[in-house]
């Protein structure tokens, strides 16, 4: 993987959501994984305070990924024997805040995302899209500097794949988050302000949008 | 046309990768432990019968004075608190011969001594004023093979009398209230008697107690070893219905798969009991080790469980299977969480009340007493998962850090689970709880260091004690004699004419006792305390043995069931387990999570029944006034927490597991 291509705009910081739209077979995700210090090819300092990430140790990558980074995956990243709001509430507890104020905190979040009275519900019993967005709500609990969103959208039909990401951008615009998202559908990425097309592993286009 | 599924299951199984033969490798090592598990219970139970049947010989087998053709005595006498049985035998003069008995090559000739090995062993240990003295004087002894015997190391000398003899005489048979199976005379014409010695006729009965609490925790966990790997074989099952395999074809890829991987770690365990037979008949139980032959089952038994054990994984992962074709995503996603009912607590609650109002009216028979033990274990499995689902949501609502939350939900998930991995523990633990602290059987005045010799009437008993204390004087013991009457109901011979000597210093003065006393008893050996004792210490001996044993094979069958489990979730949740590490989820916490999940109800479910039994068996000793059984308590203590160890150490060993699975989690994830 070409690491230079992708440090320009991981550098970018906060409050941007660049996307990643990679052909087949091309290795975006990788990327994307590189630059939230999950994957071994890791660089660059991402956030102030740590240090350079190449040099972390496991308990201070987790601990990195936990207070500094959101995530959002495509399916099967909540926990299927915890309600829903504990779901939320996990990364706030692994945090040390006390049982009663995270799930406080995370119940703040299902009424702008949609999910008011869904809090008891297991992952089982939550539709594809429900489940997503109490993963969002997950991401962004710990208020995060970025988002990182891997096909986020991948598993939902067309109609609840909109309302997805437009919950997932007015979020992490609310909150201050940089989003940065992985996807290959052309219309998910009109939602974020750059666009990079990636293919066989280079950055092969980029475009940059206003979003209103 | 040839059917596809045996080629495509072979194929598919070689293709499945490291991670699939870890799946069939674990269900593998639970079904070879519910095997081997198996195998040993019922090589016990019949090892059992098989040791007491050697022993039927020695209770002489009465016939009509007129048909006997010689006289049989046997009685027993102590060394080193451990029963020595003799067996003496006079032929009848004028009379046909006498076969020979069990175990030797002829009758015995008056003068003739045959001894077990391990008495052999203690006569040339100790000196012949501790034991070679009770026994005629001889060049040497015969030897008594192993069909006389119901274990190497048991004590058993038989001696060849003169029909006139004092050994064999009507008063060295007379019997009083302590003597019932440990001494009996009669006249005989062979060896075929059918009751036991004390010491092995409670051993099977007390064994089968065993095999029916462990039983179930055996077998359940064995046949869900079909379920291991369940996750892997969904996704299989998508992606085959895909490819346009039917269901009826994939049922039976499913089953010959599992019966392959059963068929295998059955065998696995059968081998392992095998390879393992002489060893494990160093194990002593009751009167001490076993011939290897005692505990080899045979080709039928070994078949019957390698095939039952193929049998109930197969049916498991079938019913598994059959549960994901009603509702594949159901199942997948875990919508339905397995909820139990309060109706299980209402049935267990309605089945105690009826066995308290059936077993209150008096004396039952023993299939009604089985039925009753086999109802009461039916309500006792329903009520357990619903009692760990409870501990779960209780956890659940007052866990403060997300390990414990994590375990406690994963608790109420699936309580069956849980509940399969403790279930041996909670049983064992009340039973063993209470026999290995228990000192009831010992509540009875007991008079440790005394000395009887019986005598006729009370004026023999008077010149016996002036002869007692000469003897006792020669051989260098100190001891306090006293003549015994049948007012005096604080001796040891409770209101029966003899005499006692009350010997100091130690075990080996009182050997030494009984064998300088020996001339004065008319044909009887000097008793002592563990003769009088002889028969509910037996019992209680045998009943607090198997609870241990019990206790310790229910932690390893737990230790076992918990490792696998807990390495098979790991291997179905990985991709869960990938990407909370992804997000910053600390394996640390993972890890205590996976422990807590058995730690939770280890503790308040075993742990509690454990102290209830501790804590009745202290009642009931208090109330006998009793003091408890402390060796028992402490071996009892180390048992838990050895047995404990082992079980947090099987759950640690899916450690680099869940590692090595989540390492990569750009790649494991996906």
């Amino acid at each position: 993987m070409r690491a230079t291509r992708w440090r320009s705009w991981a550098r970018r910081g906060p409050a941007s959501r660049p996307c990643c739209t990679p052909s087949p077979g091309s290795s975006a995700p990788t990327a994307v994984r590189c630059c939230c210090a999950a994957s071994e090819a890791r660089w660059g300092p991402p956030a102030e305070g740590w240090g350079r990430i190449d040099d972390l140790g496991e308990n201070r990558l987790s601990a990195l990924r936990r207070k500094r980074f959101g995530f959002v995956f495509q399916f099967g990243q909540l926990l299927p024997e915890l309600p829903a709001e504990e779901n939320v509430a996990l990364p706030l507890m692994l945090e040390g805040v006390p049982r009663k104020e995270a799930v406080a905190r995370a119940r703040h979040w299902f009424a702008p995302l949609g999910l008011e009275g869904l809090e008891q519900r297991r992952p089982g019993q939550l539709s594809g899209g429900q489940a997503q967005r109490v993963a969002i709500a997950r991401a962004l609990v710990v208020e995060p500097d970025v988002v990182f969103a891997d096909e986020p959208t991948g598993a939902l039909d067309q109609r609840t794949s909109t309302e997805v990401v437009q919950l997932l951008t007015f979020a992490t615009r609310e909150t201050g988050a940089a989003l940065v998202m992985v996807t290959h559908d052309a219309d998910v990425a009109a939602h974020c302000d750059r666009v990079l097309h990636v293919r066989d592993g280079r950055i092969s286009d980029h475009s940059q949008f206003t979003v209103a | 046309m040839r059917s596809p599924v045996l080629p495509l299951t072979w194929h598919l199984a070689k293709s499945s990768g490291r991670r699939g033969l870890h799946s069939q490798l674990l269900a593998a090592g639970a079904a070879a432990v519910g095997s081997f598990l198996l195998l040993l219970m019922i090589a016990a139970s019949l090892g059992a019968g098989t040791r007491a049947d050697h022993t039927t010989w020695r209770t002489p087998d009465a016939v009509p004075a007129g048909k006997a053709t010689a006289v049989q005595a046997t009685t027993t006498t102590y060394v080193r608190h451990e029963p020595v049985t003799v067996v003496n035998l006079a032929r009848l003069p004028g009379r046909g011969p006498t076969p020979a008995p069990p175990g030797l090559s002829g009758f015995p000739k008056q003068g003739q001594v045959y001894v077990s090995p391990a008495l052999a062993d203690l006569l040339r240990e100790l000196p012949a004023d501790r034991l070679a003295g009770r026994f005629p004087e001889v060049r040497s002894y015969g030897t008594i093979g192993a069909a006389g015997l119901a274990s190497p190391d048991e004590l058993v000398a038989v001696v060849g009398r003169a029909p006139g003899d004092a050994a064999v005489s009507k008063a060295a048979g007379e019997q009083n209230y302590y003597d019932e199976n440990l001494t009996e005379r009669a006249p005989i014409a062979g060896f075929s008697g059918t009751e036991a010695s004390v010491f092995t006729g409670t051993d099977q009965g007390t064994v089968l107690l065993g095999v029916v609490l462990l039983v179930m925790p055996v077998v359940v966990p064995a046949s869900a070893a079909g379920r291991l790997g369940a996750a892997r074989r969904e996704q299989r099952l998508a992606a085959l219905r895909l490819a346009g395999a039917t269901p009826r074809q994939i049922l039976a890829m499913t089953a010959v798969e599992a019966a392959a991987v059963g068929a295998a770690g059955a065998l696995a365990g059968a081998l392992a009991y095998t390879a393992l037979l002489p060893a494990l008949a160093e194990v002593p139980y009751g009167v001490g080790a076993w011939y290897t032959g005692q505990l080899w089952v045979g080709p039928a038994w070994l078949a019957a469980v390698v095939l039952a054990v193929t049998a109930l994984i197969t049916v498991s992962a079938v019913t598994t299977l059959r549960q994901v074709a009603t509702s594949p995503l159901g199942v997948a996603q875990q919508a339905d969480p397995r909820r139990t009912r309060l109706i299980r607590l209402l049935l267990f609650v309605a089945v105690l009340v009826y066995i308290w109002s059936t077993t209150g009216g008096g004396q039952l028979k023993p299939r009604q007493l089985l039925a009753l033990l086999a109802i009461f274990y039916g309500a006792f499995w329903l009520l357990g998962p619903w009692a760990v689902d409870r501990l779960g949501r209780i956890v659940g609502r007052r866990a403060k850090r997300p390990a414990t939350l994590l375990a406690a939900r994963r608790l109420s998930d699936d309580p069956r689970g849980a509940w399969r991995t403790v279930s041996g523990l909670v049983l064992a633990g009340f039973v063993a709880g209470f026999f290995s602290v228990s000192s009831l059987g010992s509540e009875g005045p007991r008079h440790e260091g005394q000395v009887a010799v019986i005598t006729a009437n009370a004026a023999d008993a008077r010149h016996t004690a002036s002869e007692a204390r000469t003897l006792l004087r020669e051989a260098g013991v100190t001891a306090t004699v006293a003549v015994t009457s049948e007012d005096d109901y604080e001796s040891l011979l409770g209101g029966i004419n003899g005499v006692t000597a009350q010997v100091t210093g130690g075990q080996e003065q009182i050997d030494t006792a009984v064998t300088a006393l020996t001339p004065l008893g008319s044909g009887r050996y000097p008793i002592t305390q563990e003769y009088v004792s002889a028969s509910d210490d037996t019992a209680l001996d045998r009943i607090a043995t198997v609870s241990t044993a019990t206790l310790v094979l229910s932690f390893l069958v737990a230790a076992a069931s918990a490792g696998l489990t807990a390495a098979a979730n790991v291997l179905d949740r990985r991709r869960v387990y990938g990407l909370l590490r992804l997000a910053g989820t600390p394996l640390l916490v993972l890890d205590r999570a996976r422990i807590r999940e058995t730690v939770i109800p280890l503790t308040v479910l075993a742990g509690g029944t454990t102290a209830m039994g501790v804590f009745g068996a202290t009642q009931l000793n208090k109330a006998a006034g009793t003091t408890i059984n402390t060796s028992g308590a402490v071996q009892l203590a180390i048992c838990v927490a050895v047995g404990a160890l082992a079980m947090f150490a099987a759950i640690a060993g899916s450690k680099p597991l869940l590692r090595k699975v989540t390492a990569g989690p750009a790649q494991t994830a996906d």
